[in-house]
């Protein structure tokens, strides 16, 4: 009786994980399908700077980090350090960072392009931190949180995106994470396929206006 | 044989240790106490569970905020500032105040706006909270962690001789659950109940309590669970307050069943346990018929959940030394409430459960889905009511209702039961039953904001299932004003108070909104009291407009001024 009984507990169980994985995978692939591969058009937006920045001004890239970032939100602050170092160590190799703030200013003063100004300079950001003042580039790459990156890559002389989602796997420690946007760019300088290519995005929800 | 036998254990262990992990210390919310309340609504992180952070929102804190200790009598000013990147409100659930002040869904904060509700506290001594309750939004943000337990003292409930140290004696438990995705972070859609007990925010709590009597306030927060509580070695306890105040005496108890929005206070008397010795407050959710809110027997899924329909630990309790002042005894009677009775009441309603189809069609009442401009019902002030809710449905609710406190009198399934006979602000509905109540609409009249009844599932309610009224008072006969008072406001510019003078006697304001140059809501003020001025300090400098709205006429005019 005990033993029918704990093959009954260990058959549910085990087809509870398998069910679980199923369906871990079948949103996992679904969202793949629907963003990797997409292609990206030309921007051009307004850096901290004052100049206007965008993908052509760059005439020997081989690929681009968009990170999709914000002032406010304390999780995507936790990424300052290592959006510095991501851009160091690829810039070199053709790669740019180009940091985005699609936040809705008009609602969240925080985001204001002179409180970007103020970021970009206290962090000592070593990329561009561009204003998406109407949202459509965020919209366009269909940015869900801050940080939401991406890593774009020339396919038939067009821009694509090959990655999509978080920067890695844990934002308060660096040092335990699981780099994909670092696996997914050197996956792409050795011309190999990006094994993880789709991540969630996690931290501050971006809000567009209707 | 051996081989599947040893699957299935690698299985099972793998299982049982995501669910039952290593215990955590119980977290207890700090407190605040006074008559000024400061609470900053916060985007933050939290780490919940190995690897990556779990994104939250706090108010004052990562995840669940603050408790607030009121005095009766007294009138509590609260500073709400949201730094969140997104509108929210903040309900004083189970408060007795103004309607403008409830916090429901027509008080919006947007991003970056500080809102100065403030009330006189004329609740019994029980246990309340503060929740957000920004409509189609409300379970995202309770999921992520806004609210808060509110404490009241009152001087009846202080003479008796009762735990009252808190977070020693007497122990705030709010009771949740929380889905996780593969990155850590909140379920917040399609998902009815979490895989994951959190106590206090807690995953897998524990807690020493001394070897005495030992208060526990214990809170559904929950989205849709309803937990029936009760102690591993099925001791008896005694439930000493529910939603709205105390008892008449203790009442014991085996288990209780605590549907979302409700609270209790119960006793346990820790007395003849053995120092070291373990004991745990557990949910026995197991075996109930489907319409139970958590008795589903799917273990995932938008209405399953790997707690579903089983016996899980709420709180693993440590007991330890007693304190040097212990409570041994416990009151053989607590308070002598005067309810309302059907003999009282002079107006009946009846409110239906309709529609409604788990994963399709939303519930309902009266076949009437929320409507943000529409007021379902007008009470007149000072009146007792007697309403019937009934629930010939596929689905067990939790009915609650803002403004009153209220008294069950009779129900269709069961007698009024041990844990709903004292006042409440929620009632348990069970399916094909009805719950009828008494209670009595006095002191705050107002036809411009209404107060809500609803399901307090949060699915539910973001889903329509909630009506509004308002509280009119036909004793006066106010001629309405067909033109807006003046006012003027000095010194403009004004660097740290600003002023209104006006125009005209028996001038009150009903509210005040501060919008800086581009439209922004910088300041939501309820009935402020502006005698003083209006403290702008905080302002950066600029050009503002300030939004008046008169008391009688509920005329809004605008005037500009410059912050220097």
């Amino acid at each position: 009786m005990i033993t029918r009984s704990f093959k009954s507990i260990c058959t549910s169980l085990s087809l509870v994980l398998i069910i679980s994985v199923v369906i871990g995978l079948q949103s996992f692939l679904l969202n793949k399908e629907t963003i990797i591969g997409n292609p990206v058009n030309e921007f051009s937006l307004i850096n901290v700077d004052g100049r206007k920045i965008g993908l052509n001004d760059y005439a020997n890239a081989k690929g681009f980090i968009v990170v999709f970032t914000c002032n406010h939100c304390p999780f995507a602050k936790l990424y300052t350090d290592r959006l510095n170092a991501l851009n160091e160590k690829y810039k070199l190799n053709g790669v740019h960072l180009l940091a985005i703030n699609s936040m809705d200013s008009i609602l969240y003063r925080d985001e204001s392009f002179v409180n970007m100004q103020k970021r970009s300079k206290s962090e000592k950001y070593n990329f561009p931190y561009l204003q998406d003042g109407d949202q459509t580039v965020g919209r366009n790459f269909e940015a869900d949180h801050t940080p939401h990156a991406y890593v774009i890559w020339k396919v038939n002389n067009q821009w694509t995106i090959q990655y999509s989602g978080a920067i890695d796997d844990n934002g308060e420690e660096p040092e335990k994470a699981k780099p994909y946007i670092e696996n997914a760019v050197n996956a792409l300088l050795k011309n190999e396929a990006v094994t993880e290519s789709c991540t969630p995005s996690v931290g501050c929800k971006i809000f567009y206006r209707k | 044989m051996n081989v599947i036998k040893s699957f299935c254990l690698m299985i099972m262990t793998i299982a049982m240790n995501q669910v039952y992990g290593q215990y955590n210390d119980l977290w207890i919310p700090d407190t605040l106490s006074g008559t000024q309340f400061n609470l900053n609504l916060v985007d933050t992180f939290a780490q919940m569970r190995p690897g990556n952070q779990t994104i939250t929102e706090g108010v004052n804190n990562k995840f669940w905020g603050p408790t607030l200790f009121f005095n009766q009598g007294d009138t509590v000013h609260m500073n709400i500032q949201s730094f969140l990147n997104d509108s929210t409100t903040i309900h004083w659930h189970g408060m007795h105040l103004p309607a403008v002040m409830d916090g429901g869904p027509h008080q919006v904060i947007p991003p970056g706006t500080i809102w100065q509700p403030y009330w006189k506290v004329t609740n019994n001594a029980a246990t309340y909270w503060y929740h957000p309750h920004l409509h189609m939004m409300t379970q995202e943000q309770m999921t992520k962690g806004l609210g808060g337990f509110i404490i009241v003292r009152d001087p009846i409930e202080a003479a008796l001789a009762l735990p009252r140290t808190y977070g020693v004696d007497d122990i705030p438990l709010a009771l949740t659950s929380r889905r996780f995705d593969a990155s850590n972070a909140f379920v917040t859609t399609n998902t009815s109940y979490g895989d994951y007990m959190l106590t206090n925010g807690t995953l897998n709590a524990q807690v020493s309590l001394p070897k005495q009597m030992v208060r526990l306030r214990i809170l559904n927060a929950e989205m849709e669970r309803a937990y029936n509580l009760g102690f591993s070695d099925n001791r008896t306890f005694y439930i000493i307050a529910t939603d709205g105040g105390l008892v008449d005496a203790p009442t014991p108890v085996t288990r209780v069943i605590v549907g979302v929005g409700e609270r209790i206070e119960i006793l346990v008397d820790l007395q003849n346990d053995v120092v070291g010795s373990t004991l745990d407050l557990k949910a026995y959710n197991g075996g109930f018929s489907l319409g139970f809110p958590g008795g589903e027997p799917n273990p995932n899924g938008q209405f399953g959940s790997l707690l579903n329909n089983t016996t899980f630990t709420v709180l693993h309790i440590n007991v330890s030394n007693p304190t040097s002042n212990p409570i041994t005894s416990m009151p053989a009677t607590l308070v002598n409430n005067t309810y309302w009775t059907a003999a009282d009441a002079t107006v009946n309603r009846t409110i239906n459960v309709t529609n409604g189809n788990p994963g399709g069609q939303p519930f309902d009442l009266d076949n009437t889905p929320f409507a943000l401009n529409t007021i379902n019902k007008t009470i007149n002030l000072n009146t007792i009511e007697k309403w019937t809710i009934t629930n010939n449905n596929v689905f067990g609710h939790s009915f609650h209702i803002h403004d009153v406190e209220f008294k069950i009198i009779s129900r269709t399934v069961n007698n009024v039961g041990t844990f709903d006979e004292g006042w409440k602000d929620v009632l348990y509905l069970p399916v094909n039953s009805s719950a009828t109540f008494v209670a009595r609409f006095d002191d705050y009249a107002d036809p411009e904001h209404p107060f809500m009844y609803h399901c307090h599932f949060a699915p539910h309610e973001d889903g329509g299932m909630m009506g509004q009224f308002v509280v009119v008072d036909n004793s006066t006969n106010i001629q309405e004003q067909q033109e807006a008072k003046e006012f003027s406001l000095f010194p403009n510019p004004s660097k740290d108070k600003l002023h209104i003078a006006f125009q005209g006697e028996n001038f009150e304001v009903y509210y005040i909104k501060i919008m800086d140059a581009v439209g922004r809501t910088v300041y939501m003020l309820p009935r402020p009291q502006v005698q003083n001025g209006i403290d702008i300090s905080q302002l950066t400098p600029g050009h503002y407009f300030l939004q008046l709205t008169e008391e009688k006429t509920k005329l809004t005019t605008t005037q500009q001024f410059i912050k220097e």
